[in-house]
């Protein structure tokens, strides 16, 4: 679903490299972690990805589903099917977290050409989901994350997420912030989402999320390389001796 | 040589004057030939006036214009721009003149009083002289509308009573090919412990050249509360210099929001005078010029007693050429201790083209007070921008909705809710890819 091959990132206009030839294969139905110490290039790999201005790709591809999307907007690659849940959500006073969610789903689809969805379908529908990830109904009509909690804008992520039934769901440090009962809401809203046809990279610094989330393939991040890919249990070891060893090998 | 701070104003307004002089209310002859006379010796502004600053005057308004002429609209067009609900009173003008038969002012409770302005000067021109010569010697599109004002209105609530239901002053103008003036002139004065609700609304219906010059006074006795939202949407060469000078007594509140759109001018003054303690001034205004249109705000507070408060949040995008200009001053006077004075001012700017004059002052003659004012300029928030595309809607959407997020937190502030209603929509329309948030 996800191919990245020798990807190069820099930072526009600053000639500062951010990622140095990362490879990454992520195929439906999986759901891959990403670990690795403060700037390490997490964050740049999930903007990147989703297509944030501000990055230049200098060498090297990102494909999904077969094709290269470097050149896509964020709002093409969104109606493709690439979600990410961010870790500092903006809040957008004026107007609602309803209404913003029905105009981001209705500009998905009909980017798509399939028909827009109706409001009974939409009230529905975003009842069945708010009721999973523990977003109150209070929440869905105030204005979009305007003074959430940290927690409230999580869950709401994760809310447009499950609303926007994207193909790839990138998270980008959905646990920080988070305390234990907020990350197992969370974890579940996402666990409900797993489908042989969905994958999922997780972008955390702690073990923690993946107790809950449990992944397929860790990878360690370090200087924007990826230096060691393992099973779930990478990451417990690296909760006990930390990225020290990997992070000097550089 | 050093460019002048007034210039001769176009001779057509003396010969307007003339002719219009016998068939002007009330026997006022003596007033209004000296405010023309006023009017000659000031001058128009330019911009090398201090309060003129930022818009050269005479470049938007300074050409032959002859007394808009007294139109017909269709009922149902009129009713388009209703505001305040079906409860409300209603003096409707179209090109300056009030039409009696479309109006709505009758049946008010007692202690209301609604009288056009045409009939008060007619009635007793002596008791409104006051009034009307207010800056006659300082301002002298105040001394214009002094020399030529006809139509408006003067509203009166008694001491205690509380008039709940709005007035709407709707203005629409529909002139012809000739670049025309009309000089509406509103007295509204509220007795001590009174209340009223007042909608203002300037509607251009088409592009004609047609220059409103208004001059309204508040008068908000001691525990008084007025309300009072500013509509103002015009067209093509439509021009709008409002003067207001609003005075508040102890504990009198007033919450102004004004919505100014369109057209090649507005210009709004607003001065305002706090003369008891504990008193609560509100001004805000929103402003979004583009093409080449041209905005103008400016604002007097002046603190005059002590223990008052009052607020100014203005807030503006500019794109394409627009041009738009916030002075907002706060005078705290040597008595005004314990005053709290609060002025913002945020920009957008959406064009490299456009353009932001925005100068916030403070004169300061007391020593115990808390006063603050900002002004930010800046263009969307990237972060934000990527965020709302992320979700997938494209660069114009995700633009939209944030300048309309930029700006909601004043419309929220309008007080009546089909002024707000309507300050939306007129703002979502000047929004591109505005359709997508019809429903907001």
């Amino acid at each position: 679903m996800l191919n990245v091959k020798n990807l190069h990132v820099a930072i526009e206009d600053e000639d500062k490299a951010i990622i140095n030839g990362l490879n990454l294969q992520i195929k439906p139905g999986e759901v891959h972690a990403i670990m690795g110490p403060n700037g390490s290039g997490k964050s740049t790999l999930a903007y990147v990805v989703a297509g944030r201005d501000g990055y230049e790709v200098t060498d090297g591809s990102i494909e999904f589903e077969g094709e290269d999307i470097a050149e896509m907007e964020p709002d093409e690659r969104a109606a493709a099917g690439i979600f990410l849940a961010m870790q500092y959500p903006v809040e957008i006073p004026g107007v609602t977290n309803m209404y913003f969610l029905r105009q981001a789903m209705n500009a998905q689809r009909t980017a798509r050409g399939e028909d827009e969805i109706g409001a009974a379908e939409f009230m529905r529908k975003i009842r069945e989901k708010a009721k999973i990830v523990g977003v109150k109904e209070e929440l869905l009509k105030r204005d979009l994350n305007a003074g959430f909690s940290g927690g409230e804008k999580k869950r709401n992520e994760i809310l447009q997420m499950a609303m926007l039934e994207p193909k790839l769901c990138i998270l980008d440090e959905t646990d920080s912030g988070l305390d234990i009962d907020a990350l197992k809401t969370v974890a579940e809203g996402v666990n409900q989402l797993r489908s042989p046809d969905r994958a999922f990279l997780v972008i955390t610094h702690y073990q923690r999320l993946l107790d809950y989330i449990v992944p397929d393939q860790v990878h360690v991040l370090a200087h924007g390389q990826i230096k060691q890919s393992g099973g779930k249990e990478l990451a417990l070891e690296l909760e006990k001796s930390g990225y020290g060893d990997l992070v000097d090998a550089a | 040589m050093v460019a002048a701070r007034r210039a001769d104003p176009n001779p057509q307004f003396a010969e307007a004057f003339a002719q219009a002089l016998p068939s002007l209310p009330g026997n006022l002859v003596e007033l209004r030939q000296a405010s023309l006379a006023s009017f000659e010796t000031l001058g128009l502004p330019t911009n090398r006036a201090e309060l003129w600053k930022y818009t050269n005057l005479p470049r938007f308004i300074d050409q032959p214009r002859v007394r808009a002429a007294a139109h017909k609209l269709a009922a149902g067009t009129v009713a388009d721009h209703f505001a305040g609900g079906p409860k409300a009173r209603r003096l409707i003008f179209i090109n300056g003149h009030l039409q009696v038969g479309l109006s709505h002012f009758g049946g008010l409770p007692a202690g209301v009083r609604i009288e056009p302005l045409d009939a008060a000067l007619a009635n007793d021109g002596a008791a409104l002289t006051p009034t009307l010569k207010t800056q006659t010697n300082e301002r002298s599109m105040t001394a214009l509308n002094a020399a030529l004002c006809d139509h408006g209105a003067v509203i009166e609530v008694d001491a205690g009573v509380q008039f709940a239901d709005p007035v709407q002053l709707l203005f629409l103008n529909e002139t012809g090919d000739a670049a025309s003036m009309s000089h509406p002139r509103l007295i509204v004065r509220l007795g001590a412990g009174s209340s009223m609700h007042l909608i203002e609304s300037h509607i251009a219906l088409n592009d004609g050249a047609a220059l409103t010059n208004i001059v309204a006074h508040y008068e908000i006795a001691d525990d008084a509360v007025l309300t009072s939202d500013r509509l103002q949407l015009l067209k093509g060469d439509g021009t709008l210099v409002s003067k207001l000078h609003a005075e508040l007594g102890n504990t009198a509140k007033l919450d102004l929001s004004t919505v100014g759109l369109g057209g090649t001018l507005i210009r709004n003054e607003n001065e305002v005078w706090i003369k008891g303690s504990d008193t609560d001034a509100n001004l805000n205004g929103i402003y979004l010029p583009r093409g080449t249109e041209h905005v103008d705000h400016l604002i007097q507070i002046h603190h005059d007693a002590a223990n008052s408060r009052s607020e100014q949040l203005y807030k503006g995008v500019m794109r394409d050429r627009g041009r738009a200009a916030f002075q907002g001053k706060i005078f705290v006077h040597k008595d005004a201790q314990q005053t709290n004075a609060y002025q913002t001012n945020n920009n957008l700017l959406l064009s490299d083209d456009a353009e932001i004059d925005s100068k916030p002052e403070l004169e300061i003659y007391a020593d115990d007070v808390k006063c603050s004012h900002g002004a930010t300029c800046g263009d969307h928030d990237e972060q934000a921008l990527f965020y709302l595309r992320s979700r997938g809607l494209n660069a114009e959407a995700a633009e939209s909705v944030l300048t309309f997020a930029f700006l909601a937190e004043v419309i929220d502030r309008i007080g009546d809710e089909t002024v707000r209603e309507t300050a939306k929509q007129a703002v979502i329309d000047r929004l591109p890819g505005g359709d997508l948030l019809r429903d907001i």
